[in-house]
């Protein structure tokens, strides 16, 4: 009798899930490195009655449940800024980032010096090279990042560069078992270790723009919206249903 | 319903984001200005279901999880410190420095600024200050009756006395570096002042060990290119209508849930 309030109630509870992912795509629009995120749903399977092994067996009853979120690792595009210090990667490489909880993983190549002249992320967690973290002298200047990442710079009055390291870059076999960290930090959780990656390049004086579609978001934002309403309609008919079927049936007559 | 939230943290930012933006645009025309910008990072994740989980007691694993993210943040706004087109003034007290490194002023507190703005004066001693009257370091006097003033490239103050045939020199303009310009304080008046993050300051002379050499007669514009902020801004604008539209959906679908049962 309640299944359809219940069927119903299924697929507002996904929907309303899936508008929140929408909500922080869109949120993220403008955020350096960030990867959309998508939702796929899955049928779950009810039968009606609990023993349907009777000749006329009842039909089995189909709810929707949230099966996961999955990460858009799509290219961002790149914005050109001309400072020094920005990097766009590209491939499918993550820099390596140094944070208390262990090593993270990032997109975002909007990277600062710090007052020990590290090179750091905007929140400050030194970048990773492939000997540890790459340092600056106080008289360097004119800091040049070759697309495999070589970090050069010219000391003081020296007319030859000198090298401060090598950006690390990474890459995972199952990029969908990266874990969202917030801050734009992905852990690898249990899924897989980080293998260098030499094929992505970097790109100086770019930077990866958010890959979220707006207009795509906008849309499945329309839809999630007006499946919504539809539903709510749906069950408002059938209590409408419901209730003329008791006010009939149980109409004593005097 | 989080994406209520969700989305006020993305009104939030570029509201933010139009700020930063609508302040680099009102200082294009400001002396020395280094153009900042909005800096953000997603908020903390839901995990509903957490990637790598066990999915049956055969050892099978989720391949993906459920992640809902809860918004965004603003990081920073990290100034970039690029180098400004020179255009030349005539000014014969105009300075400026082309690469590294910072004039370094004295406030009438006794304690020292920096700043990229080299549009100087002399005031009523003859010593060289900033437009506010602050004397640039170190302090150089500039005696009565001289003429022919001309900075060189180190920064060399040089001048012709009255009845000399050669330029005596009388003072030298310093030049102070930091390792990391973009955590510098800024005070306004194009000053900035050093921070824990901007690392200690170093005195030095321009065009030697780094420093950037300096060009008499010219000032540095700011380094802010319209055209990057107009795109950026028309961005910022469109991001803020579409959190504002997820609002007003949000709102929707709670509204048809409150009207279902009369």
């Amino acid at each position: 009798m309640e299944n359809t309030l219940l069927i119903g109630l299924s697929r507002q509870v996904v929907l309303e899930r899936q508008m929140d992912v929408v909500a922080n795509n869109v949120a993220n629009v403008n955020t350096n490195g960030f990867k959309a995120d998508r939702s796929l749903f899955a049928e779950h399977l009810m039968p009606g009655a609990r023993e349907d092994n009777f000749v006329g067996r009842d039909r089995a009853l189909s709810f929707v449940h949230d099966r996961t979120s999955f990460h858009d690792f799509s290219q961002g595009a790149s914005e050109q800024t001309k400072n020094p210090l920005d990097v766009a990667i590209d491939g499918s490489g993550f820099l390596v980032v140094q944070t208390p909880a262990g090593e993270r993983y990032t997109r975002d190549g909007g990277l600062q010096i710090n007052n020990q002249g590290q090179l750091v992320t905007a929140s400050g967690n030194p970048v990773l090279g492939t000997s540890g973290p790459i340092v600056f002298q106080p008289t360097d200047h004119d800091i040049a990042i070759a697309s495999d990442g070589n970090v050069t710079v010219v000391e003081g009055t020296n007319r030859i560069d000198s090298v401060r390291g090598k950006l690390r870059l990474v890459s995972f076999a199952q990029a969908q078992q990266l874990l969202k960290e917030g801050s734009n930090l992905y852990s690898a959780g249990e899924g897989g270790a980080a293998q260098a990656d030499t094929t992505s390049r970097v790109r100086q004086g770019f930077i990866e723009k958010s890959n979220v579609n707006s207009v795509a978001e906008m849309s499945r934002m329309i839809e999630v919206t007006r499946t919504y309403t539809q539903i709510s309609a749906l069950l408002q008919q059938q209590s409408d249903l419901h209730k003329s079927a008791i006010e009939k049936l149980a109409d004593v007559p005097a | 319903m989080r994406a209520l939230y969700t989305a006020s943290t993305g009104m939030a930012a570029q509201e933010l984001n139009v700020q930063v933006i609508s302040n680099n645009i009102a200082n294009m025309r400001t002396t020395g200005y280094k153009k900042q910008r909005a800096a953000f990072q997603d908020l903390i994740y839901d995990h509903v279901r957490r990637v790598g989980a066990q999915a049956s007691d055969q050892g099978t694993i989720f391949p993906v999880g459920v992640d809902i993210g809860g918004g965004v943040k603003t990081v920073g706004t990290p100034r970039l410190m690029g180098q400004g087109t020179l255009s030349p003034t005539g000014n014969e007290l105009d300075v400026a420095v082309r690469g590294e490194g910072f004039f370094k002023i004295q406030m009438p507190d006794g304690s020292f600024t920096y700043t990229r703005d080299g549009s100087f004066q002399m005031d009523a001693q003859g010593r060289i200050v900033t437009s506010q009257g602050n004397p640039v370091q170190p302090t150089i006097t500039i005696p009565q009756n001289s003429s022919g003033l001309a900075i060189n490239a180190q920064g060399q103050v040089t001048v012709m006395l009255p009845g000399s045939t050669t330029p005596s020199q009388v003072g030298q303009i310093g030049l102070t570096r930091f390792i990391n310009k973009a955590g510098l304080n800024p005070i306004g008046d194009n000053l900035f002042t050093d921070t824990p993050a901007s690392g200690a300051p170093q005195d030095g002379i321009a065009n030697t060990d780094g420093f950037g050499d300096m060009q008499q007669s010219n000032l540095e514009q700011a380094n802010v290119e319209v055209v990057t902020e107009i795109s950026d801004l028309i961005a910022a604008q469109r991001a803020y209508e579409m959190n504002a539209k997820v609002i007003s959906a949000a709102d929707q679908m709670l509204q048809s849930t409150s009207n279902m049962f009369r």
